[in-house]
């Protein structure tokens, strides 16, 4: 009598089933579409993230203002697809150049299948071919001044003018209020460049 | 079926061999990749280690190294330019772990060059080092250059790297 008591109970108890509206939200009117959905969604973000927008996170002050420590930033590595770096993009630069004796092309591929984890962030000022120097704070290219809006921090730097190679920019932070000899800024290789930084 | 089931086997043999292969005679680049790695992980310390830890990590630290290293090192607040022997590495690790409060280090992209006669490379290397204490950590571009002794791949130069000049 018990068993058979436990038996119907056990038969009469169902789950208790969420709202349709709910159920709906949640896990949408069809679960395997659902399914599928968040799946290509996890392999776009992986892609994206991972090989074309490389998030940042800035450490450091030497492009203040305008990038401010601690905050974050997404690195288009597709910026410079089809044009050069301009002059004032902000770009990502890596760190550890591969010293590598395999083929360019290789050495490319590998570098697109491997992004860099750390990289600086700095602005482009001079482009290949050109002469830059620093005078009283103030950017010469080719002898001209730069006329540099984003640049809210007046400085006092004096640098011997430094020419281009075909292949090399002249990056530079923003923060020119620091002393120059603890910023980083110089020339950079062309295929140092990342990408550029899209916030 | 049974011909679809045999070329699956013959796929997947195929495959176990090659995983087997590469475990057990990993490349040189793969190899030295591991080494620098664990050369990362001892390198860091914290600040609650004891004088007999810190001297068997120095010692273990100093065991990455040849019998005599060239140091090319130009930092903002450090600048060597000679060498050193085994000892000498393992009293400098040994000095640095004990004033330091704490130290990680991180290798975050390392990128190896094997010599064709697979007997010595260069690894171009980001150093990350998280100072305690410190806000922000001191990432610098150097590279190594390493020499198979004994059946081992141990550091014989080192030098930092201007990564913008």
């Amino acid at each position: 009598m018990a068993q058979d008591q436990a038996g119907q109970s056990n038969a009469g108890w169902k789950q208790p089933r969420l709202p349709r509206w709910v159920r709906i939200a949640v896990i949408g009117r069809n679960p395997k579409v659902t399914l599928v959905r968040v799946a290509i969604l996890i392999v776009t973000s992986f892609v994206v993230f991972k090989f074309i927008l490389l998030p940042a996170h800035v450490e450091g002050i030497s492009m203040l203002p305008n990038y401010k420590d601690r905050s974050w930033n997404l690195v288009n590595r597709f910026a410079y697809l089809w044009h050069e770096p301009r002059r004032g993009d902000v770009v990502g630069i890596r760190f550890s150049r591969a010293v590598t004796n395999t083929p360019a092309g290789i050495h490319q591929a590998a570098n697109w299948l491997e992004p860099p984890h750390v990289m600086l962030l700095k602005r482009i000022v001079g482009l290949p071919g050109e002469t830059v120097a620093f005078v009283d704070g103030h950017v010469l290219i080719n002898g001209e001044v730069l006329d540099e809006p984003y640049e809210k921090y007046a400085c006092d730097w004096n640098l011997p003018p430094k020419e281009l190679g075909p292949d090399e920019y002249f990056v530079v932070g923003d923060n020119r209020s620091m002393s120059w000899e603890e910023h980083t800024f110089g020339r950079a290789q062309r295929s140092q460049i990342v990408g550029k930084a899209i916030l | 079926m049974k011909i679809v089931f045999r070329i699956v086997l013959v796929v997947a043999l195929a495959a176990l061999g090659v995983w087997l292969w590469t475990v057990l005679f990993p490349n040189p680049e793969k190899v030295i990749r591991q080494r620098l790695t664990e050369l990362a992980r001892i390198a860091s310390f914290s600040s609650n280690e004891s004088d007999l830890a810190r001297l068997a990590a120095a010692r273990s630290l100093a065991g990455f190294f040849s019998t005599n290293v060239e140091f090319q090192v130009e930092l903002p607040e450090f600048a060597r330019r000679d060498s050193m022997d085994r000892n000498e590495i393992t009293q400098a690790a040994f000095a640095v772990r004990s004033r330091a409060g704490g130290l990680k280090v991180k290798f975050p992209d390392i990128n190896v060059t094997v010599v064709p006669d697979k007997q010595s490379a260069v690894a171009d290397l980001t150093v990350e080092a998280n100072i305690s204490g410190e806000r922000d950590p001191m990432v610098q571009e150097m590279k190594f250059t390493l020499q198979k002794i004994d059946g081992r791949w141990l550091i014989t130069r080192v030098e930092t790297v201007r990564t913008l000049s």
